[in-house]
């Protein structure tokens, strides 16, 4: 194998590859990245067994050549050292070539580097996906959607299904939820299927491997094609393949956990509540007690505490947009509330209280793709 | 402050032979005998936690085995402990000492410090412990021993110089006379541990402690070792605190098995009766535990403790047992087992526990705690043994842990006592 990239090209794709590479793998070939020359490109590939990516540089486009392929093949180098040396290399372009038994030298300019590769018929296939369950989606929108649920996933074994996003696809409705038992983020989103009636649920992607996935996405509305099978998912963008896992499991109901009426209703503005709460937290030691305390005092205004035993307590009245129904006293996790004003795309949010000991529910008012529950602190 | 500290008079108040002296208070017949306390008269667990002053001259010194105190004494007079009984008394015993100051501190069921800087009456110190541990002889046939000096460290010293009935003044001055030439081991606060590492830094005696370099005592020893150093001169600043003993920071239970097993069927009935019996004494005391925490000793003695940070405070029987029963599953290797022991931590009070409800199950968490309320009432009302879970039934010594008379409580730490308690886990009190 002898090829010459754009090193500007090489750098991204490498870089992209790099982010589904592990170094605590179990299957030590996993720890590299596969290079592979042909005909029409370069492409690359990484894979922690959980995720896997595939980059593909092509030999050129309209205006550019990118790739000069003087012999096909492939070879799998330790991506460790492979991607720290790529970034550094001082010139333009990277001619990289593999000799006998597995030796490659990677050369920029006057910088050459030997290094010892793998065989890369040992590295594993990747998954084949069946194509029967495939509709697109924007960039930006699926970008989105990630971040405005994947915060409320679980980080904790105990419930693993949790710690996946639940995506469920109806009549042209994509319904992305994320719960770790004590707050719940939804986020809705409309999918142009072309009429092929296609529907899924039980769809349950990991928390991880979307905050990935995210990150090797820019920030256009150019089209990805989501792929989904029994146990992987496949994001195929114009230049690469994101693989990932499906969690196993069957995923907790949670369209009936939302109360549909209210108690007490209050709008609020978004970044005033927000700070609010994040001073009302400042007292607080790092996660240990986060507990907000929520009542309203009359005319509109709500009273926000919270108490630090031995350190102390903070207080501060908010002005509420609007306010109906009963009076209220809840308290409830700031940390929880924080994280979903920050993903907020509203200026004005709308919570409906049912009871101090019920869950509550926070709303843009702007639109209604995207809803918060959220779990009362019980004090006792 | 400096002035107050200059002239603080501070009393440790020591029961002597606590259980013993309430046995005989109560039957006159018992008076002047050779009298053991024992946990349980049969069983190889019997362990004499008190024993009289006519007792320990025939060479019973507890805790030893019940068996090793009837060969040094073969007309020992054996009783079974009183809890109930011993805790009146010490209840008593303390209401005694408050008619003198409001500022008693109680540090277990039979002692206490009393600052009596400011007395009720202003009689001199000397002429007050006379005259409170003259009463508690009288009114409540309770012997003591009073140490007087000017800080909790030298009053508690000072009352172990002279037992039965001895009031013994111990002033700063005094110090390099009396505390030096004593062992290290004699020192309030110094266990066996830090005595052997002590030991091999070549100090010995409490007078090599005070000359020696308190850097290095801190760097072997934290903080621990600089308080280590201020006390072989005789310094503590501590404050008699009357609300210390709420002040604990764990609550827990622990038995020696009948016979060393492994089968868990009987080890899941103790560590239901041993939670069963830590939940019954947070609940008292209206405290809940963030973390759980088991300990397992093996035949070979070999202990391990085990925890579990809780995502919220508990206090009910069921939680307590899961999660123990989770570390043991986790935790044990199988091997036979001696002891198990339950201990909560991490102890929160009443309205400062807080639970994040599950969405998922918020109405059951509701649903559940109502009922561990409803058991704790009719427990409370009908006794430990009204309502009992399947497995609970049956015979054995975890059985006692249920039972109000027999069981350990709050102050009772000396009733557990064997090595895993020597370590200073702060077992409450």
């Amino acid at each position: 194998m002898k090829f010459k990239v754009h090193r500007d090209q090489f750098v991204q794709g490498v870089q992209h590859v790099a982010k589904s590479i592990s170094q605590r793998t179990t299957i030590p070939i996993l720890t590299g990245m596969k290079l592979e020359a042909s005909a029409e490109g370069v492409t690359l590939t990484g894979s922690d067994s959980d995720i896997s990516i595939e980059y593909f540089i092509p030999k050129e486009d309209e205006e550019h050549q990118y790739v000069e392929v003087f012999e096909e093949g492939s070879i799998v180098l330790q991506a460790k050292y492979f991607t720290e040396i790529v970034k550094k290399l001082p010139k333009e372009t990277v001619e990289i070539s593999v000799q006998d038994q597995f030796a490659t030298t990677v050369m920029s300019g006057s910088a050459v580097f030997n290094l010892n590769g793998l065989d890369p018929e040992e590295y594993p296939r990747l998954p084949q996906v069946e194509e029967d369950k495939t509709f697109q989606i924007p960039k930006d929108l699926l970008k989105n959607l990630i971040r405005q649920t994947v915060f409320a996933t679980s980080n904790a074994e105990t419930r693993p299904i949790l710690t996946g996003v639940h995506w469920q696809l109806n009549d042209e409705q994509l319904t992305c939820s994320a719960t770790d038992s004590h707050r719940l983020a939804m986020r809705k989103a409309k999918i142009n299927t072309n009429s092929s009636g296609l529907s899924f649920s039980n769809v349950v992607i990991p928390g991880k491997s979307l905050s990935e996935l995210s990150k090797v996405l820019n920030d256009s509305d150019e089209l990805v094609d989501v792929v989904v099978s029994e146990n992987q998912i496949l994001f195929k963008a114009d230049h690469f393949l994101f693989f990932s896992r499906l969690l196993e499991g069957n995923y907790p109901a949670t369209e009936n956990m939302i109360p549909t009426e209210a108690k007490t209703s209050v709008i609020l503005q978004s970044k005033r509540f927000l700070s609010a709460i994040e001073r009302s937290m400042l007292l607080s030691e790092d996660n240990k007690n986060n507990v907000v305390n929520l009542k309203t005092i009359g005319n509109g205004m709500l009273e926000i505490t919270s108490v630090t035993p031995e350190v102390g307590k903070a207080t501060e009245e908010v002005t509420s947009e609007e306010m109906s129904g009963e009076d209220l006293r809840i308290s409830f996790n700031g940390k929880n509330l924080i994280d979903a004003l920050k993903v907020v795309d509203s200026e004005e949010v709308k919570i409906d209280f049912t009871g101090a000991m019920s869950p509550f529910v926070l709303k843009p008012t702007d639109h209604d793709h995207s809803l918060h529950l959220f779990s009362p602190v019980r004090t006792y | 402050m400096d002035r107050q500290r200059k002239g603080r008079i501070i009393f440790h108040v020591d029961m002597n032979s606590f259980y013993a002296s309430v046995e005989a208070a109560h039957d006159p017949s018992l008076r002047g005998k050779p009298l053991a306390i024992a946990g349980s008269i049969e069983e190889r667990r019997g362990i004499v936690v008190t024993a009289s002053y006519e007792a320990r001259a025939q060479g019973v010194n507890p805790p030893m085995p019940l068996w090793e105190a009837k060969k040094s004494c073969p007309d020992l007079v054996v009783r079974k402990p009183d809890f109930p009984k011993y805790r009146q008394a010490s209840e008593n015993m303390f209401q005694l000492l408050y008619e003198y100051t409001p500022l008693v501190e109680p540090v277990s069921i039979d002692e206490g410090y009393m600052d009596v800087t400011h007395p009720v009456d202003d009689r001199p110190p000397l002429e007050i412990a006379k005259h409170i541990q003259d009463r508690l002889l009288k009114e409540l046939a309770l012997p003591s021993s009073i140490g007087v000096a000017p800080n909790k460290f030298l009053a508690k010293m000072a009352s172990d110089m002279k037992k039965p009935l001895g009031i013994t003044v111990l002033r700063k001055r005094s110090v390099p006379d009396v505390l030096w030439p004593l062992d290290v081991i004699e020192m309030h606060g110094v266990g066996e541990k830090t005595a052997e590492k002590l030991k091999r830094q070549g100090i010995t005696t409490i007078g090599e402690l005070a000359k020696s370099d308190p850097i290095q005592l801190k760097s072997s020893f934290g903080v621990a070792g600089v308080r280590m150093h201020e006390r072989a001169y005789g310094e503590d600043h501590r404050q008699v605190d009357p609300d210390a003993i709420s002040e604990f920071k764990s609550i827990g239970n622990s038995t020696t098995l009948p016979r060393d097993t492994k089968n868990e069927a009987v080890v899941r009935k103790v560590l239901m009766n041993l939670s069963d019996s830590v939940s019954r004494r947070m609940r008292r005391k209206e405290v809940y535990g963030g973390n759980i925490q088991l300990t397992i000793r093996y035949k070979d003695r070999k202990t391990i403790t085990r925890s579990r940070k809780l995502d919220h405070p508990i206090s009910s029987s069921q939680d307590i047992y899961e999660e123990v029963w989770a570390l043991f599953q986790q935790y044990w290797d199988e091997k036979p087992i001696r002891l198990l022991g339950v201990t909560a931590q991490d102890i929160v009070e009443k309205g400062h526990a807080h639970q994040q409800l599950d969405l998922f199950q918020y109405a059951d968490t509701l649903k559940r705690e109502k009922l561990s309320n409803t058991v704790d009432h009719i427990r409370n009302k009908f006794g430990e043994g009204a309502l009992l879970k399947g497995a609970q039934m049956s015979e054995d010594s975890s059985d006692l842990l249920r039972d109000e008379e027999k069981r350990g409580t709050s102050l009772e730490k000396d009733f557990l006592r064997e090595g895993f308690l020597n370590e200073k886990q702060d077992n409450e009190d």
